[in-house]
């Protein structure tokens, strides 16, 4: 049947990269989530707020491990995780009694909202699904959510992806802008 | 087998380990498979040849300033007028500045050389035989006595395509470009098609 022979596959696994490459990726990785970490535990560890979420992980493989790719530029980055974030709070807002169905609604919904809007960028689902799974401390953010750690903390790590990703010659970031 | 018309496509035959090679040349985390890259670039290059064959026009690729040649030109004029410019054939116009014929060096040859001679070496292999060698005169003509016509033409809005068909078709290495009044505004020549067809080296 035409239906599972789909599933077969017809290609094969890309060549692996060098260590350069590899190795870079450990540095800005290392940099990007060092540094909003930093902040979370030194700056914000009593407080109301934080600066780090699982997602940023997500993220850190793609701005410092697969520079090139499109899911990996700023507008992806930024644009995926704001998106995301408040859609993942309005569902989490609506439906908290249901954390099934808000967990699926927020996360297949920003993956559509990313599709339409050119911003797809894979730890955005993460982000949608941690406004409805929580901590209590990110359900009582409500909106503000949005902005820290979500945007504030793509923001920095941003800023390390610049700064970081065009030392070496054989790299350079971002691929475009808009 | 050789093609008897220039509409042949020339196959993209670009395999998986082409891909996979040039890959590895570059440092950087493709975010793509084999497979895809194959299929884009399948169809990137077909779109590409599309737009090549049918958007350049000859227009765009015909010399303007045309070495050319009068109907009553004598032909010892044409020949040094050739000579000069160092091009292998030229237009013939009338009174009114209408293509009317071709003169060419095959022209020449096969006036000079007998009935049926069209090849150079033919003339060659004949003089070095011994028998007769250029023997027809031929000094008293005008271009009308020894052109082409009526000549093949193009015009300014035929795709190059098109043109490099007729010249392959026809066998023939010119097109004069004309007008709806049939006035010479061109010429586009195999190399002028040769020339536009190379691929320009990779910046």
């Amino acid at each position: 049947m035409k239906y599972f022979s789909k599933m077969k596959g017809t290609t094969h696994s890309p060549p692996k990269v060098g260590a350069t490459e590899i190795l870079w990726s450990w540095i800005g990785s290392f940099l990007g989530i060092a540094l909003v970490a930093y902040i979370n535990y030194e700056f914000l560890g009593d407080s109301d707020f934080l600066m780090i979420i699982g997602s940023f992980g997500a993220s850190a493989v793609l701005i410092y491990g697969a520079i090139r790719s499109p899911l990996a530029q700023p507008r992806n980055l930024i644009g995926g995780h704001v998106l995301s974030a408040i859609i993942g709070v309005v569902f989490y807002q609506i439906l908290s009694t249901e954390p099934w169905l808000a967990s699926s609604l927020a996360v297949s919904t920003s993956i559509a909202v990313m599709h339409a809007t050119k911003t797809l960028h894979p730890p955005g689902g993460a982000t949608a699904l941690i406004a409805i799974i929580g901590s209590d401390k990110i359900h009582s953010l409500g909106f503000l959510y949005v902005l820290v750690p979500v945007a504030s903390g793509a923001l920095v790590m941003l800023v390390v992806a610049l700064l970081v990703n065009n030392i070496p010659s054989t790299r350079r970031y971002p691929e475009f802008w808009i | 087998m050789k093609p008897d018309s220039a509409n042949v496509c020339i196959p993209v035959e670009i395999s998986e380990d082409d891909i996979v090679e040039a890959m590895k040349a570059i440092p950087g985390y493709l975010d793509i498979t084999t497979g895809d890259f194959k299929e884009l670039y399948q169809a990137a290059f077909a779109h590409a040849v599309q737009r090549l064959t049918e958007t350049v026009t000859v227009g765009d690729v015909m010399i303007t300033n045309v070495v050319s040649a009068d109907l009553h030109t004598p032909l010892k004029d044409v020949a040094r007028l050739m000579a000069q410019k160092r091009v292998s054939g030229v237009p013939i116009v009338d009174e009114d500045g209408r293509v009317v014929g071709v003169v060419s060096e095959t022209d020449f040859l096969s006036h000079m050389a007998g009935e049926g001679v069209r090849s150079f070496m033919e003339v060659i292999a004949s003089c070095l035989t011994g028998s007769q060698c250029l023997a027809v005169p031929i000094e008293a003509m005008t271009a009308e006595g020894v052109m082409s016509s009526p000549a093949i033409v193009s015009s300014a809005h035929d795709s190059v395509f098109a043109a490099a068909n007729t010249m392959f078709e026809k066998k023939i290495n010119r097109l004069p470009v004309v007008g709806a009044d049939r006035r010479m505004v061109g010429i586009v020549s195999r190399s002028d098609v040769l020339r536009y067809s190379l691929p320009k080296a990779v910046s």
